[in-house]
This record gives structure tokens, C-alpha cells and sequence, in this order.
């Protein structure tokens, strides 16, 4: 009888892996970012990609609640797909489950690393995983498994404690090594092939700084 | 010398050619730019492909320096044919009309008035390539803006719009020193050959061989950097991202070398022989 009852006390609680919610830490923080109506920042973007050559460029970032970031800039810039979202909106866009892998303690604060999976076809990436600053309620870092766009890693870093929105972030990527018919190619522009297959795919970096933030919060 | 060189410039812009192969010039440019504005997406999206995966873009590549890239990259064969059949035509026109031998009746030291005819067809050269600058500017600037100027060579560059027109206007003083080598060439054959028809032939195989050998791995590195023909494409080392200035200038040098030994060869030639 005992056996009985210890396996379906087993059953139960194994059960409620399966039947996860969202980590209390994480709907915390998403709670602080929810509370942000709009901000506006000056973004200055750095590109570290091997093949790219590419000038500090500057834009304007406006965002607005229910809206798509708008940027602004006189000069042509290239913005990476993932790493401006920093309300991590199209994560939590549709239902999604949680599962903690873990904590560590750094410098005092506790980081717990959170895979986030999509509960809904519609979501367009696979995987997340979140290190969340559990005390300051706001992501330390992320690698997000994209459906079509590859995997982006971004490393956060805050100016202040008390800081919502990051004042750096690093954006990691894999980027596929541009391929271009010889035709188009210009002098000292040699074809070594078989460097060429043994590229495959590139990981590139793209280097974030804000500033002068202008936050909106409810409330405010 | 100076009477010679005034009566050079007066026989220059005196003849119709002239103008025909100003007015092709420009009606090749303005071919050039429209197909430019068609190509340039094409262009634009092959070279962003795989970019577009991972970023998204802000602001427009297609501007007017892109178009001022493309229509150098294309001119260079064009312009030097045009050039080439009217300076060689300074030449082998006196030797048709045989006013070579009329003006070499007069107190004129024939070595003189040959270099007076290359020192004229310097001067004519430098200001199509500055007419071309001038107009594919306005145009491309007029019509399509400014921006910055994407451009592949051993990778992706991206120049602001400011740095962009720079490059633009030194790679315009590099093509002029490869367009006066070019006129250079044509009088110096027009000296060898005397003849129109057969000047013309040669020189159009003269230039193409050079394109053709520009593309060619010549089998050593000083061969590849110094030959005759290797020069002509120093204008794009303007687009490297780190701009080889001590290369340019080298090429240079060397190009002022060989446009100095070939008029010298052309000069030589002319005064020795016999007029007749």
C-alpha cells in the first residue's frame, strides 16, 4: 500500500515538471519592465564582424508601448535583429513555459539561469536562456535560439543598481561568410577557395552603448 | 613652345571630333547611371544577403555616391577609348592632310611641336576626366542624394557620405593619371603608325590587352603590383578601408615613369624620322 502511494506521490510531483508555469523571478522582472510606457536613447553602435568594415555609427531609439522601435539616424546602420528588445517583448509575446537550471551567486547577486520555451507555434524562436539578477529583477545576460535567424547571445551591462535598461550590451552572433561572383570583385580581391569552404559560418559582435535615456514609467 | 601649345589647343577644339567624343562621353555616362540605378539594388541586395539574416537596415545604400562608384568602375574602359581615338586623331589627321609637312616647312623644331601635341593631349585628357567628375557629381548627387557608400573589396566597407565623396574625388586624380597614360600611349602608337584606321585598331588592342591583363595574375608580386598594366586600377585602393597612401604614391611614381619613357619613345621616334 505504501509502495503504492510513494509512486503515486512520485507520479505527482514528476508530473509537475511537465505542468511548469513561469518562474516567479522572471514574471517579477517582466512586472518592472511591463511598467515602462516608452523610452527614448541615444544609441551608439560598434561592429566587430571580420568582413565587415563599418564606422562607430549613431542613431536616435524610440520606444513605445504596443509599438515597434523606431530609430533614427542620418547615417546607414545596421541593426542587429536581437539585443534592441530590451523589454524582451517578442519573448513573452505568446504563452511560453520556464524551467530554472540553476543559480549562482556573482558578487553578491544571485543569477538564476532560466530556460524560457514557447508554448506557441507562433513564437519565432525555439529557446531562450535567461540569466536573471533575481535581487535587481533584471537580465544579466541571454542566448536566444531564433527559428530562422540563428542563435544570439547578449551580455548586459548596467550603469547603476537601480538601472532598468542596460547602458551596454554585446550582441553575439553566427553570420554566414558573404560570398560574392567574381565579376563583381575589385582589384586585390583574390578567390582562395579553399579558405573559402573552410570559413563556413562567422561569429560576429556587435557592441551596443546607450545613452541619455528618457524613461516613461506608469506612474511617472 | 607657347605658340606651339596655342595652336594645338586651337586645332584640338576646332575639329568636330572633339565634341562628338565629349558629347559621347556624356551620353555614355548618363547611359551608365540609368542602368547604375536599375543595377545598384541588385547590387545592393547580393552584397547585404547575408547580412539581412542577422540585422536589420536602416537608411538607404542606394544614393548618389553609389552611383558615382558604379559609374567609375564602368567608365574606365569607355572614357579611354574615347580619349584614345581623339588624341591619336591630333596626330595621324596632320599625317592624312600631310599639314605635317606644312608646318614642319616652318622655323618649328619637330621635336617641339610633337611634344607640344602631348602636352596638349595631357591637358585635353585632364579636362575630360574633370568634366566627367564634374557631371557624374551633379547628376548623381542631384537625382539620387547623398548617403553612405557600401563597396566589396576583401570584404564589406561602409563609408559616411562625406568620407565616401572624398575617396570619389582622389580615385578621380588616380583615373586621370591612368587616362593620361592611355592618351599618352595612343599619340606615341599614332607616331609608329601614322596611319587612322590602323592607330585606332591598335590602340583599342592596346587597351583592351591591358584590361585584360589588369585581371591576370602576372606570377610575381612585383609584377603584379608594378607592370605597365597593373596600374590602372590604383584608383580603387581609394575604397580599401585603410586607404594605402604609400602605395598610391608608389604606382603613381611609376606611372609618371612609364607615361614619361613612352612620350619619350613617341618624341624620339617622330624626331629621327624622316617626314614624308
Amino acid at each position: 500500500m505504501s509502495k503504492i502511494f510513494i509512486c503515486c506521490w512520485l507520479l505527482l510531483s514528476s508530473s509537475d515538471i511537465f505542468s511548469q508555469g513561469v518562474d516567479e523571478d522572471l514574471i517579477k522582472m517582466r512586472q518592472r519592465l511591463d511598467s515602462v510606457l516608452s523610452f527614448q536613447v541615444n544609441l551608439q553602435l560598434e561592429t566587430d564582424i571580420s568582413f565587415v568594415n563599418m564606422p562607430v555609427k549613431r542613431a536616435l531609439m524610440r520606444w513605445e508601448k504596443g509599438k515597434a522601435v523606431q530609430f533614427t539616424s542620418k547615417d546607414f546602420i545596421l541593426l542587429p535583429k536581437r539585443g534592441l528588445d530590451f523589454s524582451l517583448r517578442t519573448l513573452f509575446e505568446y504563452p511560453f513555459v520556464t524551467l530554472v537550471r540553476g543559480e549562482t551567486t556573482q558578487q553578491g547577486q544571485t543569477i538564476k539561469e532560466i530556460n524560457v520555451i514557447p508554448a506557441d507555434r507562433r513564437a519565432d524562436f525555439s529557446i531562450a536562456t535567461i540569466w536573471l539578477n533575481t535581487g535587481l529583477r533584471r537580465v544579466e545576460a541571454a542566448e536566444i535560439s531564433t527559428q530562422r535567424d540563428g542563435t544570439y547571445f547578449l551580455q548586459m551591462h548596467y550603469r547603476l543598481p537601480k538601472d532598468i535598461f542596460p547602458d551596454r550590451v554585446a550582441v553575439k552572433f553566427e553570420i554566414e561568410k558573404i560570398k560574392i561572383p567574381l565579376n563583381f570583385m575589385g582589384k586585390g580581391t583574390q578567390v582562395d577557395k579553399e579558405k573559402l569552404k573552410a570559413d563556413g559560418m562567422k561569429s560576429g559582435k556587435i557592441f551596443l552603448n546607450m545613452s541619455d535615456y528618457l524613461i516613461r514609467m506608469i506612474g511617472s | 613652345m607657347k605658340r606651339l601649345l596655342i595652336a594645338e589647343c586651337f586645332k584640338l577644339f576646332r575639329q568636330s571630333k572633339t565634341y562628338y567624343a565629349i558629347a559621347s562621353i556624356l551620353i555614355i555616362e548618363g547611359i551608365i547611371l540609368i542602368s547604375a540605378y536599375f543595377e545598384g539594388t541588385n547590387i545592393i541586395n547580393l552584397l547585404l544577403d547575408n547580412l539581412r539574416k542577422t540585422f536589420y537596415f536602416n537608411g538607404s545604400l542606394l544614393n548618389g555616391n553609389l552611383l558615382q562608384y558604379l559609374v567609375l568602375n564602368t567608365l574606365w574602359f569607355h572614357l579611354p577609348l574615347i580619349i584614345m581615338i581623339v588624341v591619336s586623331g591630333m596626330l595621324t589627321a596632320e599625317y592624312k592632310d600631310k599639314t605635317v609637312q606644312t608646318v614642319l616647312l616652318q622655323p618649328v623644331r619637330k621635336w617641339q611641336w610633337i611634344l607640344s601635341k602631348y602636352i596638349v593631349a595631357i591637358g585635353f585628357t585632364v579636362v575630360m576626366v574633370g568634366l566627367l567628375f564634374l557631371t557624374s557629381y551633379w547628376l548623381c548627387r542631384g537625382f539620387f542624394g547623398e548617403g553612405d557608400l557600401v563597396v566589396y573589396l576583401d570584404g564589406l566597407s561602409f563609408f559616411p557620405a562625406a568620407e565616401a565623396a572624398t575617396r570619389i574625388q582622389w580615385s578621380f586624380l588616380a583615373g586621370t593619371i591612368s587616362m593620361v597614360f592611355f592618351a599618352v600611349s595612343s599619340l606615341t602608337l599614332a607616331v609608329i603608325l601614322k596611319d587612322v584606321t590602323k592607330t585606332w585598331i591598335v590602340s583599342a588592342l592596346f587597351l583592351i590587352i591591358c584590361n585584360v591583363l589588369l585581371k591576370i595574375d602576372l606570377g610575381t608580386a612585383w609584377l603584379n603590383q608594378y607592370a605597365l598594366v597593373k596600374l590602372n586600377d590604383t584608383w580603387q585602393y581609394f575604397f580599401q578601408y585603410e586607404i594605402p597612401f604609400r602605395i598610391i604614391l608608389l604606382n603613381w611614381i611609376v606611372s609618371v615613369f612609364y607615361i614619361s619613357i613612352i612620350a619619350a619613345v613617341g618624341i624620339f621616334i617622330f624626331h629621327k624620322r624622316d617626314i614624308g
